[in-house]
């Protein structure tokens, strides 16, 4: 039986508050960065990716998607 | 009953100012309340009870300026209450824009995630710091020069001087104003633009309202001086005006800092 390996994002100095809302934030806006700057496919935004999807409601992440859409994400993209 | 006093306080006569204060206060509110929320009469309510504050305010100082100038019971001991008093009211003013500065520190050091995190929000377009901003710095710290001017003419006795003075003060101050104004009028933001425009309309605007008073006060010691109701050695009036006026240019270095340049930038 193959272990299952569980694994949240790793600690970050940036946001050493038990508030985790803006290392969220942080890591939504640096994966569409990442995404934007080597291309969809790069494999390198893969973990950004990771890191938010596990620390950010999914509420969350629907209305930031739905915000880039329209043009109107407030975040540094 | 002067000849019967045997010290140097002054009793005050029976007015009926406070009472008439109090119920053009009580209007106001009553009234400004009304007016929010849509009632009949309510706009009538507010202007009358203001009305009756702006009037009571008028007769009330008439009767101070009667009683101090020309029935001459401010004394020397009696003239350390409105100084005292001055001081605690200035001590509050400063603490009441500390609230409004530090409600816009709050927003901008730590931009919550709601606008992106950053500062100023993303399609807030500020102000150069280095134009109007800057010059309508200068002109207030001026200002405040030119009304020590006036206080040394006032002590060296040169009323006409001391008249110069304070039309140099006062024009200074309009001149603040109207740019100001010319800025409100032409900036990208307004108030409803996201927490941006809140706090920097409230900051600068509640600053630009105390300079308005300032205005006021310093013209009226302009007409005082004028009149000769100021003396070299018993001039309160005028002296709370420049307490007031430094006050205030004193203030405008905050938001020109911490709004217009570190948060503009």
């Amino acid at each position: 039986m193959a272990e299952i390996e569980l694994k949240t994002a790793p600690g970050d100095y940036r946001f050493p508050t038990t508030n985790q809302s803006r290392h969220c934030f942080t890591r939504y806006v640096e994966f569409h960065r990442c995404v934007a700057a080597k291309g969809d496919d790069a494999s390198e935004c893969d973990k950004f990716a990771k890191f938010y999807r596990s620390l950010c409601p999914g509420e969350w992440v629907d209305r930031w998607n739905e915000q880039r859409e329209n043009g109107v994400f407030p975040g540094p993209l | 009953m002067i000849e019967s006093q045997r010290h140097s306080y002054h009793l005050v006569d029976p007015s009926p100012w406070p009472i008439s204060g109090s119920l053009g206060a009580l209007a106001t509110t009553v009234g400004g309340v009304m007016y929010m929320h849509s009632f009949q009469g309510g706009a009538t309510l507010l202007s009358l009870g203001l009305i009756f504050i702006l009037y009571t305010m008028f007769v009330w100082w008439r009767d101070v300026l009667r009683e101090s100038t020309l029935e001459g019971h401010h004394t020397k001991v009696v003239q350390l209450g409105p100084r005292y008093g001055f001081i605690l009211f200035i001590v509050s003013e400063v603490m009441f824009l500390f609230a409004l500065f530090r409600a816009s520190s709050h927003s901008s050091l730590a931009p919550t995630v709601e606008i992106g995190g950053i500062w100023p929000p993303k399609g807030i377009a500020v102000l150069d710091p280095r134009e109007i901003p800057f010059l309508n710095t200068l002109i207030p710290l001026s200002s405040g020069a030119a009304v020590t001017w006036a206080h040394h003419a006032i002590l060296a006795g040169k009323e006409k001087r001391a008249v110069y003075a304070l039309v140099a003060t006062v024009s200074l101050a309009l001149v603040f104003t109207a740019f100001q104004g010319m800025e409100y009028y032409q900036a990208p933001p307004t108030i409803s633009d996201s927490i941006y425009g809140s706090t920097f309309f409230l900051a600068t605007g509640f600053h630009g309202f105390h300079v308005i008073i300032g205005t006021l006060f310093s013209i009226i010691c302009g007409i005082r001086q004028y009149l000769g109701h100021l003396t070299k050695e018993h001039h309160v009036g005028f002296e709370a005006a420049a307490w007031y006026w430094h006050f205030v240019d004193v203030v405008r270095l905050f938001p020109f800092v911490s709004i217009y340049w570190w948060g503009g930038i």
